[in-house]
């Protein structure tokens, strides 16, 4: 199947308008292009004056759909299949067949009968679009970017230092387990902890990165000069876990570790999973950071968490007066996300419907469209526009530039109340796919959205193919806001283990699936090995040189 | 009267029902052109997969809140997939690596909370003794000042000999903060 990210071949220009194209040349729609008005919001239309109200050339009409002939720019009027003014216009002139859409400004072919596409066209509206928005010496989409400097990331991972592990030998036979399950003592409220910990157990670069020894402990030169090394015990805890022993560990030495390390945190009270699983990160962060003695600016960070879990968030802000963009780009470690609670799934499959409270079903996908949806920033909200010289309205839109090699969402299960002035955990179910692909929430695809569409390939589209994950850890959440309970979900070659402190147990699907997620790992697909399926070494993008096929053993 | 009232409402509400009527059918094709676009550039998200997913999902939640499933084992009374079961507490014992006492690994976080002197009871601790301390100085002589530190307390600690002594020295321990 074609993959669905390319301007599809099959649907290229219908033979009319590529015989337009080829009468026409290379001009074919420089008169149109004049017509072509574009708004702030992203969308163009076609106009001819801008004092009077365009009419049909036949009838005078107003109503119907107006098309504008490429070839004479005369307008007709479409209202019914019977009454289409615009057939007729082609059929009384020979050859002014393709027309354009007044509304959308799309090309519509009167002999097919159908809106069609091509590339040079949507170019030519891009273009359009490039010369509203403010003009440079060489016609250039003028963006201001931030002063923090475009970042090229790519699979620079240096995975090919990776040795090959776990030889499972007889993988097929369903009584053999995989590497790495151990529970964990619970050391008195420290599931929030444990959870996190199991899912970071299997993240594979995380996961490669301490096993094949990355961290030395006896070599480690903060342990030698007798400070404290978070990432040592880490180390430890990391052994432990696949040493093969089967008994509950107890991770006591990391606990005390990380309140020396963090001391806010340090307190015996349940605490949050996402608070810790960030703590963690950066205390890893800064060990690392401060062994490799050089100073890095926050984005370009080496240390391992950085390489595993960071991404690079967009967030455009867009002047609704003139359409100049303002683009910053941001690092992220994870990325949190509102419930999508608007459109309520009803899910009715064969059980009668119980209390009210939980008849609607958000999705993860959902919350990913909730996430980069445009936003409107209120009146009491006006930024000052560079191009206006005055504050003005303006909308508001997150992507994501480059995505991490693992991808940690984080779904916020909170609501505050600001009349009752107290914080209220949401309970409602969040169904979150176990392939996910992050490819319509991209920056490229966002934007082009915004776009309408057009066939146009914008300032560094991202590399195309890295944008399919795999979940390998869910953590989840039972309980109230302020007491519950945290247990964690991993799925190894394609078996669900349920990790609930010291206690490891084998589950399936549909308990993963009805679960309360509250953080959900995914892992780039290139990078996860299922079973005993062949990991498939398709090559992932010509840019990526570096891949190593980490072939499932 | 009435009449041309009547007619020119129904006129006025017809007009504007036509209005609408065209707003609504220009707002209906603009979308069927924008979804014509999406599916002929192949655009749209593999939506098969996305009705898997969710199928899936209902289906689950159905089979897990069906009483006559057997239920997921839940509670700490299950055995794991090593054929092995635990307590409710964990009863690991180990050395507590702060003080080197001998704890058990379910009790070792409040423990260790205490020991390394953080969290509300450590500190509320802490300033009950100093307090007291202070209080004592502060019986001890009437121009004492507030301050352990100043000289006039230290005077008064040899003035009131032992007990104030003693008092300076519950003080010191508990604004000792361990790290």
């Amino acid at each position: 199947m074609a993959p669905s990210n390319h301007w599809d071949t099959t649907s290229s220009p219908c033979n009319h308008l590529a015989d337009y194209k080829l009468k026409r040349g290379v001009n074919c729609y420089s008169m149109i292009q004049q017509y072509v008005r574009t708004n702030p919001y992203g969308r163009a239309r076609i106009e001819e004056s801008q004092t009077e109200v365009a009419r049909c050339s036949f009838c005078c009409g107003l109503q119907g759909r107006l098309y504008m002939c490429l070839i004479c720019s005369s307008v007709s009027c479409c209202l019914t299949p019977e009454s289409n003014h615009a057939v007729l216009h082609s059929q009384s002139f020979r050859g002014h067949e393709i027309a354009v859409d007044l509304e959308m400004a799309e090309l519509y072919c009167c002999l097919c009968s159908d809106q069609v596409y091509d590339p040079d066209f949507d170019k030519a509206i891009m273009w359009k679009h490039v010369m509203g928005l403010t003009r440079t010496e060489n016609g250039e989409l003028r963006m201001k970017h931030s002063k923090r400097k475009r970042l090229s990331f790519g699979l620079d991972l240096d995975l090919k230092s990776v040795k090959r592990l776990f030889s499972f030998g007889d993988q097929k036979s369903k009584s053999y387990l995989p590497l790495g399950l151990r529970g964990l003592n619970n050391l008195g409220n420290t599931c929030f902890m444990n959870s996190v910990l199991q899912a970071l157990f299997h993240a594979p670069p995380l996961r490669d990165y301490f096993l094949s020894d990355r961290h030395n402990r006896e070599m480690c030169q903060k342990r030698l000069s007798d400070q404290l090394c978070l990432a040592c015990d880490i180390d430890a805890v990391f052994s432990a876990v696949f040493s093969g022993d089967q008994t509950p560990y107890s991770p006591a030495q990391f606990l005390y570790s990380w309140w020396q390390h963090s001391e806010n945190l340090a307190s015996y009270a349940q605490q949050d999973a996402h608070e810790f699983f960030i703590s963690m990160l950066d205390r890893i962060h800064e060990k690392e950071e401060k062994a490799n003695h050089v100073l890095r600016d926050y984005g370009d960070c080496q240390c391992i968490a950085h390489r595993s879990f960071s991404g690079l968030l967009r967030s455009d802000v867009t002047c609704t007066s003139c359409g100049y963009i303002s683009s910053t780009y941001d690092p992220c470690i994870d990325i949190s996300l509102d419930l999508d609670t608007s459109t309520p799934y009803l899910t009715e499959v064969g059980r009668t419907s119980k209390s009210s409270e939980t008849t609607g079903t958000s999705t993860l996908l959902g919350c990913l469209d909730l996430f980069t949806r445009p936003e409107k920033l209120g009146p009491d909200q006006k930024l000052y526009c560079e191009n206006c010289k005055e504050k003005q309205d303006a909308l508001k839109q997150m992507s994501i530039k480059k995505l991490p090699l693992v991808l940690c969402l984080h779904i916020k299960r909170f609501e505050h109340s600001a009349i009752k002035r107290l914080s209220r955990k949401i309970d409602r179910h969040l169904q979150f796919p176990f392939s996910l692909d992050m490819k319509p929430y991209l920056s490229s695809s966002v934007l082009k959205k915004r776009f309408g569409n057009r066939i146009f390939s914008f300032e560094g589209d991202e590399s195309e193919a890295t944008t399919e994950f795999e979940v390998f850890a869910v953590v989840s959440h039972s309980g109230m806001l302020e007491s519950g309970h945290y247990v964690t979900y991993l799925c190894l070659r394609n078996r669900w283990f349920k990790c609930d402190d010291a206690w490891i147990t084998e589950v399936d699907e549909d308990i993963v699936r009805s679960s309360q997620c509250y953080l959900i790992y995914y892992v780039q697909k290139v990078l996860c090995h299922k079973g005993s399926e062949e990991v498939s070494c398709q090559p992932i993008s010509p840019r990526a040189d570096s891949f190593v096929p980490i072939a499932g053993c | 009267m009435s009449a041309p009232n009547e007619d020119n409402f129904s006129s006025h509400a017809q007009l504007s029902s036509e209005f609408f009527g065209e707003i609504l059918d220009s707002l209906i094709v603009d979308v069927a052109s924008e979804c014509h676009r999406i599916a002929r550039l192949g655009l749209d998200r593999n939506l098969d997969e996305e009705e898997e997913e969710l199928r899936l999902s209902a289906e689950a939640r159905a089979r897990v809140t069906d009483p006559s499933n057997s239920s997921e084992a839940n509670g700490k009374y299950v055995v794991d997939i090593f054929g092995q079961t635990h307590p409710a507490v964990a009863n690991e014992i180990f050395e507590c690596m702060n003080c080197g006492r001998s704890i058990m690994a379910g009790r070792f976080a409040p423990h260790l909370e205490k020991c390394m002197g953080k969290g509300r009871k450590a500190r509320l601790k802490a300033t009950r003794s100093s307090t007291a301390a202070q209080t004592r100085h502060s019986r001890g002589s009437p121009i004492s000042g507030y301050s352990p530190y100043s000289n006039s307390t230290s005077t008064n600690r040899i003035s009131n000999g032992g007990v104030s002594h003693v008092a300076s020295d519950e003080y010191s321990n508990g604004t000792q903060e361990e790290h």
